[in-house]
């Protein structure tokens, strides 16, 4: 049984490309060419993992729309925006309403695929009891692979799919400063320094709401950032 | 110059309002004056009529012999040492002859001075005597007359013969002293008062000059000051006039009343400064002084001379005492259509010149009011204006620094006159000029947000080629497309970039940090890929906290130090550089390298410049943005970033304030 996929996006050559892709990927994909018609269909039948353009038709800001329809009817369907806009903006404004990615139309087909099998694991891990996982643990961190969630003293912190990633690559070798590109490259993200360092500043922010002693996330200036066990 | 100091000038228009006045007091004061010189005149034609008519002992018409009063006797020794106070009014007699006549109280005496440089010399009682340099002298005392004859062969004392018979009580004989020099021959004698002369005559015969008639003598009759006509002037003078009587001859014969003006008090005496404002700015017009107008036998003025030809004339002059004129008016007296000489009445005066003055001082202080009222509004005005064109130049500049866009209302936009007029006209303008700032500034992010969705469709299209079975030889064609749109991507985003760097900069956020952490964290990165480049790091001792964002910091060095890299040979050096300052600190990146252009030292750090060589091909074009971004982070940190040449090579300094603290609501 094939995975459902839905695709928001109003340019339909592109939404062509990605049904075609993924299609071949070995998932169910149906393509939507308005907020209007994903509404509709959604609210016949939920697909599996969406993704949404931000900027639908004449709506500009469409997407984030459809995004907090979603959540609204459920809160583990994962969601990807890809967009042409990569501003900070649009970044944050994205992933706060409670997208599970974000990903520039830049990156490569074989990227999203890998994206999207990343999410399916995910859900798949959260489902079935961790047992033969991937565990990194750091004193009071604990880093489940399969399930992409990570622990600080036993409570969940809700990272987004490159905040986990981030994460990750820190964690795995902690004491070594990892710079800005190595970070973007585990991420499988294409931005700019600046959109890795708000995402690091958000990945505290959300380790700090929920244990205000946390301060593991060293940044050393000029090169980039460790984790500090 | 200001419009200020402009509208100040202006102001001194008012100036022509105290000139005008000054003008008008000057008419007034010439009024004035004429006023009183037609009362003046008028007193004094009364008073030369009643001379005539209470037949006052007038002196006689046409020329006339004067008696000076000397008030030391003189030695008869034909010397003229004792005559020299009186000799200024000598007076001359033909062409070569200077007589003197002086009385005292028992004397009169006599000095004819003659000039014969080529004499003739023999006594008295010579028979050459009329042929040789002699003087006939007549006298006349009522009914009696005498001539006498007056000659000597030898300078000393001489005996004057009598020419005619028996002449009643005159004597026959004159003793006189006769004395000689290079030039010519002086005679002195003196007669007793007691002769009561009163008519005198002479006759100077040189033999050189060719005499025809020896024995002739010019007689004419002899006056001097006399006390009755002067009371007789007393009596008709009106008050607070000096009175005097000339001959025909312009001698003094009479004098009455004084010059002297009433005392005033202190308080109303015109002040030497009042005095001289009279003096220089009202009566420009006194006649000149004659030092010789005052206690002189001989009143020579130009009015005198004006009266002795008939016309009555009038003069001002200055008064003796500070800030007075005197009004002076010669009158001609005539008898029988004869002239029996000038009565000239003097009147000192204070009130014109006070008057006058007052006038002129209540009109400059009324005007210096006015002069200060007007010149106060307008500069109030003109500092209205100032304030108001100064609102509108800094709104322009504002604007003009931030790129044509306002950062705020337009000032002035409200008001109705031209200034709001020009406001209006200068925000339409700045309008416009902000539209298309705007415009240009989003071109690149749009175009390049445009661009991105194209740019998608071509990769997605040749991601699902992969997987269309394309047979092997498309696969190079296949990388190559990939490639110019990898390149074709670099492009749009790097257009983007800057925007988005604008953006990520303005929500940086700050905390304290000490800045030689962030220099020494940055250097020691920077080693790694510096290769077999020299990197010095110059750090402060003590430790340099500043409010700032440290990854922005991190950002500009990475700039400076990507720029330094590509611009030092492999073997070159470089250094890095932290320095606290007054405001803040400087973080400076030196490197060996080529000197920067001149024409470039403005734009270096502008959005697009870029001073490297056109790229390679298959390299990504360079746009410049780094130096832009380290601008960009420089003024965030309300601090600024420049460039220099050195010896060597070139410094790229960021000079640091440090972030505004913001306030935790």
């Amino acid at each position: 049984m094939a995975r459902s996929i839905a695709i928001v996006e109003d340019e339909p050559l592109i939404r062509a490309n990605y049904v075609e892709a993924l299609n071949r990927f070995g998932y169910e994909t149906r393509g939507y060419g308005s907020r209007g018609d994903a509404s509709t269909a959604f609210a016949m039948r939920l697909p599996e993992l969406v993704i949404i353009d931000i900027g639908l038709g004449d709506e500009p800001e469409g997407g984030f729309d459809l995004c907090r329809e979603l959540r609204a009817k459920s809160a583990t369907l994962p969601i990807i925006f890809l967009t042409a806009r990569d501003s900070d903006f649009d970044v944050i404004s994205g992933l706060r309403l409670g997208a599970d990615d974000y990903l520039s139309k830049d990156t490569s087909l074989h990227q999203l695929a890998a994206r999207i099998a990343a999410l399916f694991r995910r859900i798949e891990s959260l489902k079935t009891p961790a047992a033969s996982e991937t565990v990194i643990e750091h004193g009071p961190l604990k880093l489940e692979s399969e399930r992409m969630r990570v622990l600080w003293n036993g409570i969940e912190i809700p990272l987004t799919v490159t905040e986990f990633w981030m994460v990750h690559t820190l964690v795995r070798f902690p004491g070594h400063v990892k710079n800005r590109d190595q970070l973007m490259r585990e991420a499988e993200l294409v931005v700019d320094d600046a959109t890795i360092t708000s995402h690091i500043k958000r990945i505290r922010k959300k380790f700090v709401a929920l244990a205000p002693e946390f301060d593991a996330i060293e940044t050393v200036h000029g090169v980039g950032y460790r984790w500090t066990p | 110059m200001t419009l200020r100091q402009k509208l100040l000038l202006v102001a001194l228009c008012t100036l022509a309002l105290p000139v005008a006045g000054w003008l008008y007091v000057r008419q007034m004061e010439t009024l004035l004056r004429e006023g009183q010189a037609q009362a003046l005149v008028a007193s004094a034609r009364a008073m030369a009529r009643s001379l005539v008519v209470v037949d006052a002992p007038l002196p006689p018409a046409g020329p006339a012999w004067y008696l000076q009063h000397t008030p030391v006797p003189i030695t008869i020794d034909g010397y003229g040492d004792d005559w020299a106070p009186l000799s200024p009014w000598a007076q001359t007699f033909g062409s070569n002859a200077k007589v003197m006549l002086a009385e005292d109280e028992h004397w009169v005496y006599f000095s004819v001075e003659v000039r014969a440089p080529r004499r003739r010399r023999a006594d008295a009682g010579d028979r050459l005597a009329l042929s040789a340099d002699h003087l006939i002298v007549s006298i006349a005392s009522g009914e009696d007359a005498q001539r006498y004859l007056l000659a000597s062969a030898a300078p000393g004392p001489t005996t004057a013969i009598a020419l005619d018979a028996d002449a009643g009580v005159l004597p026959d004989r004159i003793n006189a002293q006769w004395q000689e020099d290079g030039s010519g021959f002086r005679v002195e004698f003196r007669l007793p008062r007691g002769l009561r002369l009163d008519h005198f005559g002479l006759g100077v015969h040189v033999a050189a000059d060719g005499d025809t008639e020896p024995l002739s003598a010019e007689t004419r009759p002899l006056i001097d000051f006399s006390p009755s006509l002067s009371q007789e002037l007393g009596r008709l003078a009106p008050d607070g006039v000096r009175v005097r009587m000339l001959s025909p001859d312009a001698w003094l014969v009479a004098q009455s009343g004084k010059l002297d003006l009433p005392d005033l008090p202190a308080s109303e005496r015109p002040g030497w400064f009042a005095s001289l404002v009279y003096r220089s700015l009202l009566a420009t017009r006194f006649d000149a002084q004659s030092p010789w107008a005052e206690d002189v036998p001989r009143v020579d003025l130009p009015e005198v001379r004006e009266a002795l030809r008939g016309k009555p004339a009038t003069a001002w002059r200055a008064g003796e005492a500070r800030g007075s004129v005197v009004l002076a008016v010669a009158m001609p007296v005539q008898m029988r259509g004869r002239l029996h000489g000038v009565v000239l009445l003097e009147q000192p005066s204070r009130a014109v010149p006070l008057l006058a003055n007052r006038a002129l001082f209540g009109l400059l202080l009324t005007s210096f009011a006015v002069l200060l009222v007007a010149g106060g509004v307008l500069l109030l005005f003109a500092t209205r204006l100032t304030i108001r064109l100064r609102r509108l130049r800094n709104a322009a500049e504002r604007a003009q620094a931030n790129d044509g866009r306002l950062d705020g209302p337009f000032p002035l936009t409200e008001a109705g006159d031209e200034l709001g007029d020009l406001a209006r006209s200068f925000a339409r303008l700045f309008e416009a000029v902000g539209g298309y700032t705007d415009y240009l500034r989003t071109l690149a992010s749009k175009l390049s947000h445009e661009l991105n969705t194209p740019l998608a469709i071509v990769k997605s299209s040749l991601d699902n080629l992969d997987h269309a079975g394309l047979p092997a030889e498309a696969e190079p064609y296949l990388a190559r497309a990939r490639d110019g749109v990898a390149r074709l991507g670099a492009l749009v985003r790097a257009m983007s970039e800057a925007s988005r760097m604008e953006r990520a900069i303005a929500a940086a956020e700050a905390e304290d940090v000490n800045l030689a952490d962030i220099v020494r964290g940055c250097a020691e990165g920077y080693r790694a890929l510096a290769g077999g480049r020299r990197l010095e790091v110059e750090l402060p001792p003590s430790a340099v906290f500043m409010h700032v964002s440290p990854e922005l910091i991190a950002q500009a060095l990475d700039k400076l130090f990507d720029n330094a890299l590509s611009f030092t040979p492999p073997d070159g050096w470089m250094r890095i550089a932290l320095r606290p300052t007054p405001e803040g600190a400087d973080i400076e990146l030196a490197n060996q390298g080529p000197p920067l252009p001149a024409a470039m030292q403005g734009r270096l750090f502008d959005s697009l410049v870029s001073l490297r060589d056109k790229a390679t091909p298959g390299d990504a074009p360079h746009l410049g943005l780094g130096l832009y971004v380290v601008r960009l982070v420089a003024e965030r940190h309300q601090g600024s970033a420049s460039a220099r040449n050195l010896a060597d090579g070139v410094a790229f300094t960021l000079h640091l304030r440090g972030l505004p603290r913001q306030r935790l609501a």
